[in-house]
């Protein structure tokens, strides 16, 4: 299948100003202005097939949203060369933009003090969606997004997690197949990054949407993507499936203890006999071993300590996401 | 004619929206409805009292009354405030998603211009009414053909404003100062364009260069059409003036949104 997204070569290279601190430097960059070359994203290819959920993942300033933009046609490449949806965004005018959806999780395009419903029907005039169309998907998207109970309420007077529900509702209404969401469950608590989760791979399977995210909730990426792109400092570390990530990165398995009684007779020095101990309050114990040993140290574990029980388990993605950016990843996978 | 049934109901949701909005802030409404009418009330007053001893330059009390009535009535339909939304669209990181939407963001900013024109000239037009029931000196000389040619000459000045400012806004593209260039613009017109005193009692030297500028045909030339101050080949003049300088802010508009958003997508916002 044809890609649905092409990024080629892609690089973004900002000029700034910059001036030293206090009267002094603001006076000398009046004088003989400072400039200095950020380099956004540099060098970047990857392709999105129809269908796929893709999560952009890096820290705060990676490159993420300024990938985004580029996709969405809001920046041009500095150099490079972007396909999206068969147009070249920035170019792609009315016809491309009817195509995408764009949800920007700390800007919102809801009428702030009017009810939802009056963005959805101002959007059904824009996106020229006929009646009947829009009747069903409303149906639809109010019945997955549970938004039953906040379409007569002004937005202002929503929770944030109800505002994103809404504004995902305005940026599907017209059907793209192509989604792009940047950050969409920053700052929503649990249970509404759970729901919103639930909505968007819901969503996908109904409609073979593609979708792209950023994010840095690692649980946005475990519970949706099957492919990540890591990106820091504007460069492409990794493309690949998840898991294949943690098994090339984490070359250690975590051993999850919890002891039975008597409590004297096991200390941190007993446990360090074992492997590494990442933590130890008793009866919770956290033993970090080589992948290859986890096995039989489990084993040694249970003939010789009062185990109550015992699991084994990959370290956290968030660590195994942190050693590949301090350690990088060698060449792109 | 889809495309234009398409736009009738593009604007139609737009113009509801921009409707149901202002209803929300009911007080504002009447805030800014004072304001409207403060500036040329204060204006009115202090002519007022100058013309007590008699007509200053050929305007006696009465015209300075039907002047000013006129004034504030075309200050509010051709009013635009867009330079402050597009500078907090462009600061604030609000014009990425509108630039995401198939419809351009201009078209928004004109049915909030429509909505916010109809709601307080409307009401201005009660308040005129009323006065002009109980006091004759502000009522106007009815004449079709003279309305009408008011009406051509309010709309044009109506645009000329929106792509003033519009154009002033984009400038935040580049500049921090965006708003505070439109102040400058508002403070000469308070000369130049007639909210203070009728142009014809501006020192020659000052009347002299405001020809040569667009402020004159953004308000004073359609109060004077209203007030029936000008005849015949002044009335021409106007329309070429006011066609002129439309173009020339109509080119100004096309050039920073071009420009600008070719430095956005550079620099991103």
């Amino acid at each position: 299948m044809a890609a649905i997204v092409t990024a080629e070569r892609l690089s973004k290279t900002f000029r700034v100003k910059v001036r030293d601190p206090g009267l002094k430097g603001a006076l000398a960059a009046l004088v003989r202005p400072r400039y200095r070359d950020v380099h956004a994203v540099r060098d970047v290819t990857f392709q999105i097939e129809p269908g796929e959920i893709v999560a952009f993942l890096g820290p705060n300033g990676a490159g993420k949203t300024t990938t985004l933009k580029m996709l969405t046609g809001l920046l041009y490449p500095t150099t490079g060369r972007v396909e999206v949806a068969g147009f070249v965004p920035w170019t792609g005018g009315r016809d491309f933009k009817r195509r995408i959806a764009l949800v920007l999780g700390n800007r919102q395009q809801l009428v702030w003090d009017l009810p939802p419903e009056e963005t959805f029907l101002l959007n059904r005039a824009i996106y020229d969606i006929a009646e009947p169309a829009y009747r069903e998907r409303l149906a639809e998207l109010v019945d997955l997004l549970e938004l039953r109970d906040v379409l007569e309420k002004p937005v202002r007077q929503l929770s944030l997690g109800e505002r994103m529900k809404c504004e995902l509702c305005a940026a599907l209404l017209h059907h793209p197949p192509l989604l792009f969401l940047d950050e969409p469950t920053l700052g929503l608590d649990v249970t509404a990054q759970e729901a919103i989760r639930r909505f968007l791979s819901q969503y996908r399977e109904r409609h073979g949407a593609t979708v792209l995210l950023t994010s840095h909730y690692m649980q946005d990426v475990t519970a949706l993507a099957s492919r990540v792109l890591i990106i820091n400092r504007g460069r492409l570390l990794y493309d690949g499936a998840l898991d294949a990530l943690v098994a090339r990165i984490a070359r250690i398995k975590r051993i999850e203890l919890v002891l039975g009684p008597p409590p004297d007779g096991v200390t941190a020095e007993t446990l360090a006999a074992f492997g590494t101990v990442r933590s130890f309050h008793f009866p919770n114990a956290v033993l970090e071993v080589r992948r290859e040993e986890a096995a039989a140290t489990s084993a040694r574990l249970l003939a010789a300590l009062p185990v109550a029980d015992l699991s084994i388990e990959d370290p956290p993605i968030e660590d195994v996401i942190r050693q590949a950016f301090a350690q990088g990843l060698g060449d792109d996978a | 004619m889809t495309g234009a049934l398409d736009w009738l109901r593009r604007y139609g949701a737009l113009l509801r929206a921009a409707w149901l909005q202002d209803l929300q802030y009911r007080a504002s409404i009447v805030l800014w409805l004072l304001w409207g009418v403060t500036e040329p009330a204060v204006a009115l007053g202090i002519w007022w009292a100058i013309a007590a001893d008699g007509p200053v330059q050929g305007y006696a009390r009465a015209d300075f009354a039907r002047y000013f009535f006129a004034l504030m009535l075309v200050n509010q339909l051709t009013i635009a405030w867009d330079s402050w939304y597009l500078d907090s669209w462009i600061r604030e990181g609000e014009l990425n998603f509108r630039l995401a939407r198939p419809i351009h963001p201009a078209h928004e900013a004109v049915a909030e211009n429509i909505a916010y024109k109809a709601r307080t000239a409307g009401m201005i037009l009660v308040v005129w009414l009323i006065v002009a029931a109980a006091w004759p000196a502000v009522r106007l000389p009815f004449g079709a053909g003279r309305w009408a040619l008011t009406a051509a000459a309010v709309l044009l000045a109506a645009a000329m404003r929106f792509f003033i400012s519009f154009a002033t806004g984009l400038l935040a593209f580049w500049t921090t100062r965006a708003t505070a260039i439109m102040e400058l613009h508002a403070g000469i017109s308070l000369f130049l364009s007639g909210r203070l005193a009728p142009l014809a009692l501006l020192p020659p030297a000052v009347a002299r260069v405001a020809v040569f500028s667009w402020f004159p045909y953004i308000l004073a030339f359609p109060v004077d059409l209203l007030t029936g101050a000008v005849h015949g080949a002044a009335v021409v003049r106007g329309f070429v003036g006011q066609i002129v300088w439309l173009a020339v802010w109509l080119g100004a508009y096309r050039i920073a949104w071009t420009r600008g958003l070719r430095r956005y997508g550079a620099v991103g916002g």
